[in-house]
């Protein structure tokens, strides 16, 4: 069952990435190339095996103790921040009608 | 004597440094020297931390004259991924993404490598976001393969291998998700290790695949990555990272145990594989009857679901790589697109812009195969032919210490050469069930190609946390090989750049 | 639109709670070693694991999980050995990483129950044959099953600047404040067994009496440390088909759960009664305008692309670390109840009150210290009334207050022993409140003592009864209800000191003879 351009736009809205027209069709061509290739997984013989989420054998429960340890001072945190407001990350409007009363 | 810091090793190096036969400054300004003659053509460097590398000289020369103890990197001048994180240097991922990003803090591997003494060179160029085999991908500029600089260096640590292979630093540190330190490695003629899962930190590692990612070191002697890896592991498991495992420092004082009386394991499949070159297989045909030589008995095994690491690889990591990488949407860190009405279309617009052609293509297909129907077909059975996979590996170090392979199916490809996408992904064929399984694998030299006259290798791979076995047979196949620098002594600098500055005085 | 109790009548309501608790108690956050505190200047909780730094990694708070388990082993819930935690995608900057770090399937705690005992006017709003079996007085227990207790992490606070209250709509940028950003946050869903407003809000209370006994958070709904979604539909009495059902959001207290699902319950009675459809939809409730407003409708499922967080180990609890958390439960809430009742004869309100609130329990069992039977339900009744009254008031906590449970016992002390009356009492308390002086010494300051003297009453009584001629016509005439007004005269005669007891005794034994 092959991608249509429309499934991969709704993928693309989802991942948040804008595509360009072109890149729609070359992303759309790509998808259903990869999607091919990994065709042969549903193929594979796997009942009844469990799967292997964590590579790391047996390890288990791993935790730290409740002891605060130093984070970051603002400027360190806001360093890389295209956007801050005193004491805060800004972002623009998220409905966009902002400045409609 | 004038000596030439490329024809040294870091143990040397170090040793030199701490009886005073030259100060880590000095190696430092030559390590300098050499990136400023060299770089010009591997362009190997996304940025070269000059102040960072002569403070951290200084204090290892202060530490001497003051009677302190050193780190056994003392001197030491590394360079590392630009995937890792290093206070006073950007960390970019070779993405437009990260291009201004400043290092907030400092990763577990970097400053490991650092509390042992290592001098900090800089960051080294990468496929973006590790997404490569060629870093070709790279947002700012290719690098060049030392051997032929009409070659990539292979990926996607490219930078890091090829800062080595032209004797710009003796170690280097990458990260491989499928390959991309054996691969690299093997295009570039230098050792690459991959140890295993949980060995060493990723914490301060920007993550492709979480359950794939492992950090490793490069250089031109096994020595060089056994001495390395000593110091990765030497703090013990990292408490920042849930997934890092204790392990012994013991990697420099086994690697010269004899191999006499092992076993090492040969796939004969494998060696028929479509698109393994030639020259790649009887150098590995070679490399066996090294091992033979010191009385290692080679023994056929058989990995039978192997060949469904590809496909099983490219489910799980572009899925990790689309979780990992949602985080870039410009808020409080990277690209943000200017101008935008609302939120939706910044982050969606900063991501479009902040991420090349390949980062975009992962995450969409991650984020595909994530969705609600499809990751039952696709990831939940990746993760069931990953446990049959590792479960080969088991069964077959039932009856082998070690697995010898090819590390890349052929020598370093032209610029371009590979341009499908899809077809780029088989770069990593010997490489990437060794990520799936989650243990190690090391890439060894064994000299230049008869047919290309360019690098070739062989990968051992090892049990989960054997990798001092690990070492043992890659110095024992180093012993018995001269890779162009003299029987047993290791990889050779690339001939156009050996002796380009660096000299120690 | 029909009343609750009228539109119980022909609709059966289905209602399911989500809860939201942050574990307040704890140190540091879920995955981080930031500080988990509510009054820091923004952004000043934050390091690379919670701003989601690039190559930062979680590492879970022990702590926490033990929290958890101890909520789970509370509400019956089978603790599970085996579990992960999962990633939850969703694009908006409150999650550092675009991704919530939760459990997937199976969570820390499954398969729970709290029994509610639902009592007075509230017990009304279940029309009776409706499932639950009603004692004498209209009260009935009624099981809630719990499907599931899971651990996660909490969002950033966002603030929209340029909107309407602060609202989202027409905002024309967003502040985020990552100080909430991971910290510790369980997630609790029932199944739909609830049937009234009352049963939820009840069911809140209980849940909340439960984690503060634990100790695992200041449960504070007001500050939103821990929040309710209600989900509810309804279907005609008999039918066995569930209906669409809306989701409830911005509950921030008790009262706001039980108005804003019975307002939402005779709307969709309303709706469903003139033929319309109900959408799957969440809604905000608005106490000031006392209704519900849409938020979003939900089109389609969302598809949060979750999966195992490879970035955590898995989870494989062993009996000593479930037996150890066991062993941390203090006694819970329904089990102090019923002994202050069997062992201190409390009336069940007073009991539940006070064994609800683990400050005042512990308030309690030091006043009443070696006590009887009788002093202590006086000196509950004095915790329930007077101090809860005055602690209101003040908008303090019982931990925060300088009155001292060994007062409260000298004040009860001397209810008890009718040396002052109930109203003397009430202003005992208040003097004490504000001087910190003994009730015993403020009493004998102001001479206040109760006559309870009957030869010093009785000259009183006769007085009175030769005054009020009228009145005791009335009483003759069958009133009886008039020695009230009687007994007030004698108690202003005697400048409140006589003992209103006595009086009424006195009063009753002359009208009658
Ligand atoms: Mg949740
Ligand atoms: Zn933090």
């Amino acid at each position: 069952m092959a991608l249509s351009q429309e499934d991969v736009a709704g993928i693309a809205e989802y991942a948040q990435i804008a595509l360009a027209d072109d890149e729609l069709a070359e992303m759309t061509t790509y998808m259903n190339e990869a999607v091919d290739m990994l065709a042969p997984i549903l193929e594979y013989d796997l009942d009844g095996v469990d799967p292997t989420f964590h590579p790391i054998g047996d390890l288990s429960n791993v935790m730290r103790p409740d002891e605060p340890t130093p984070g970051l001072d603002l400027d360190t945190a806001f360093a890389n921040a295209g956007s801050t407001r005193e004491r805060y990350f800004r972002v623009p409007s998220i409905l966009g009608d902002g400045g409609v009363a | 004597m004038a000596t030439e810091l490329d024809q040294l090793s870091a143990s040397a190096i170090a040793a030199g440094v701490v009886a005073g036969d030259f100060t880590a400054t000095e190696v430092a300004r030559a390590s300098l020297a050499a990136i400023e003659a060299r770089d010009g053509e591997v362009a190997a460097f996304l940025q070269v931390s000059p102040e960072l590398a002569l403070a951290a000289a200084k204090a290892t020369d202060d530490a001497i004259a003051a009677g302190e103890k050193v780190g056994p990197l003392a001197g030491v001048p590394v360079a590392f991924k630009d995937n890792m994180h290093l206070v006073g240097t950007r960390t970019t991922c070779a993405s437009r993404m990260l291009a201004d990003y400043d290092s907030t803090y400092t990763a577990t591997c970097v400053s490991r490598l650092l509390d042992a003494g290592a001098t900090p060179m800089g960051k080294t160029n990468m496929d973006e976001f590790a997404f490569g085999s060629s870093t070709e991908t790279s947002h700012f500029h290719r690098t060049y393969n030392p051997w032929d600089t009409e070659r990539v260096p292979g990926g996607s640590s490219g930078g890091s291998a090829a800062s080595v292979a032209a004797g710009e630093v003796p170690v280097s540190l990458g990260s491989d998700t499928g390959g991309s330190i054996r691969q690299p490695a093997a295009l570039c003629g230098v050792v690459g290790m991959k140890p295993t899962y949980g060995a060493v930190s990723r914490y301060g590692v920007v993550a492709f695949g979480s359950s794939l990612d492992q950090v490793g070191p490069f250089g031109r002697t096994v020595g060089d990555v056994a001495l390395a890896m000593n110091a990765l592991v030497a703090g013990g498991r990292d408490p920042r990272d849930c997934t890092s495992q204790d392990c012994p420092v013991d990697f420099l004082e086994h690697l010269d145990d004899p191999v006499e009386g092992r076993r090492v394991g040969i796939i004969p499949e494998l060696m028929e594989a479509k698109g393994l070159t030639d020259e790649v297989k009887s150098a590995v045909e070679g490399a066996a009857r090294t091992l033979e030589s010191q009385g290692a008995e080679l023994v056929e095994v058989d990995l039978p679901h192997m060949g469904d690491s590809i496909a099983a690889y490219y489910v799980i990591g572009p899925c990790e790589a689309f979780s990992n990488l949602a985080r870039f949407d410009g808020v409080r860190y990277g690209y943000q697109e200017p101008g935008c009405a609302t939120l939706a279309e910044q982050s969606s617009r900063s991501r479009a812009a902040g991420f090349g052609p390949e980062a975009k293509r992962r995450q969409m297909l991650g984020a595909y195969l994530l969705s609600s129907g499809v990751y039952e077909k696709y990831y939940y059975r990746a993760q069931q032919a990953r446990t049959l996979i590792t479960q080969d590996y088991a069964a077959a170090y039932e009856r082998v210490d070690v697995i010898l392979m090819p590390a890349s199916p052929r020598s370093a490809f032209k610029f371009g050469e590979i341009s499908d996408p899809t077809e780029m992904y088989l770069s990593d064929m010997y490489t990437i069930s060794i990520n799936i399984a989650g243990n190690g694998g090391i890439s060894v030299p064994l000299g230049l190609g008869a047919d290309t006259h360019l690098p070739v290798s062989a990968q051992l791979v090892g049990p989960a946390f054997k990798d001092r076995s690990l070492l043992t047979f890659a110095r024992a196949l180093e012993r018995g090989t001269d890779a162009g620098a003299g029987m047993g002594d290791g990889a050779p600098v690339a001939p156009d750049f050996v002796g380009r500055g660096g000299d120690l005085a | 639109m029909r009343e609750l109790p009228d539109v119980l009548k022909d609709w059966e309501a289905v209602i399911g709670l989500e809860v939201h608790c942050e574990l307040t108690t704890l140190e540091t956050k879920m995955f981080c070693g930031c500080p988990n505190t509510h009054d820091a200047e923004p952004n000043a909780n934050v390091c690379p694991v919670c701003l989601g730094m690039p190559g930062a990694l979680p590492v879970p708070n022990k702590a926490a999980i033990e929290s958890i388990v101890r909520a789970g082993l509370a509400c019956n819930c089978e603790i599970q050995k085996h579990s992960m935690f999962y990633r939850k995608h969703y694009f908006y900057p409150d999650m550092a990483k675009n991704f919530q770090t939760t459990q997937g399937p199976v969570a820390f705690c499954m398969y729970g129950h709290l029994d509610l005992d639902v009592a007075g006017e509230g017990a009304a709003e279940r029309p009776d044959g409706t499932g639950v079996d009603k004692a004498a007085d209209g009260s009935y227990t009624t099981p809630v099953r719990i499907l599931r207790i899971h651990m996660e992490e909490d969002a950033a606070k966002m603030n929209h600047l340029g909107g309407e209250e602060g609202r989202i709509t027409s905002a024309t940028e967003s502040l985020i404040d990552y100080n909430r950003c991971g910290t510790p946050l369980t997630e609790l869903v029932t199944e739909p067994d609830l049937r009234t407003p009352e049963e939820a809000r009840l069911f809140m209370e209980k849940l909340r009496r439960i984690y503060l006994t634990l100790g695992i958070s200041d449960c504070s709904m007001e500050h939103g440390s821990m929040r309710c979604d209600g989900n509810v539909s309804l279907r005609r009495r008999g039918e066995t088909r569930l209906g669409t059902k809306t989701e409830l959001k911005n509950i921030n207290s008790f009262k706001s759960l039980h108005d804003g699902l019975a307002y939402e319950i005779c709307r969709q009675a309303e709706v469903l009664e003139e033929g319309g459809v109900i959408y799957q939809e969440t809604r905000h409730w608005e106490p000031s305008r006392r209704r519900t407003v849409v938020m979003r409708v939900k089109e389609t499922a969302d598809d949060y692309r979750l999966f195992p967080d490879p970035d955590l180990a898995p989870y494989d609890l062993t009996d000593e670390f479930i037996a150890h958390c066991a062993a941390e439960i203090p006694e819970l809430p329904d089990a102090k109840r019923d002994r202050y009742m069997a062992d201190f004869g409390l009336k069940r309100a007073d009991a539940e009150q006070i064994a609800g609130d683990p400050d005042c329990a512990a308030f309690f069992e030091e006043a009443v210290a070696g006590e009887t039977t009788k002093g202590a339900a006086t000196v509950a009744n004095v915790i329930v009334n007077d101090l809860t009254g005055y602690l209101n008031a003040a908008g303090i906590a019982i931990s925060e207050t300088s009155i001292t449970p060994a007062q409260v016992k000298s004040l009860a002390d001397l209810l008890a022993s009718d040396a002052i009356s109930s109203n003397q009492g009430r202003e005992v308390f208040g003097l004490m409140a504000e001087s910190g002086d003994d009730p015993a010494a403020i009493v004998d300051a102001r001479g206040m003592r109760q006559v309870s003297d009957t030869g010093a009453l009785e000259p009183i009584v006769d007085a009175v009864l030769a005054r009020c001629g009228e009145q005791v016509e009335q009483y003759r005439g069958g009133n009886k209800r008039v020695v009230g007004f009687l007994v007030g005269q004698c108690m202003k005669d005697s400048k409140g000191k006589g003992n209103p007891k006595l009086f009424n005794q006195l009063l009753t034994a002359k009208l009658e003879a």
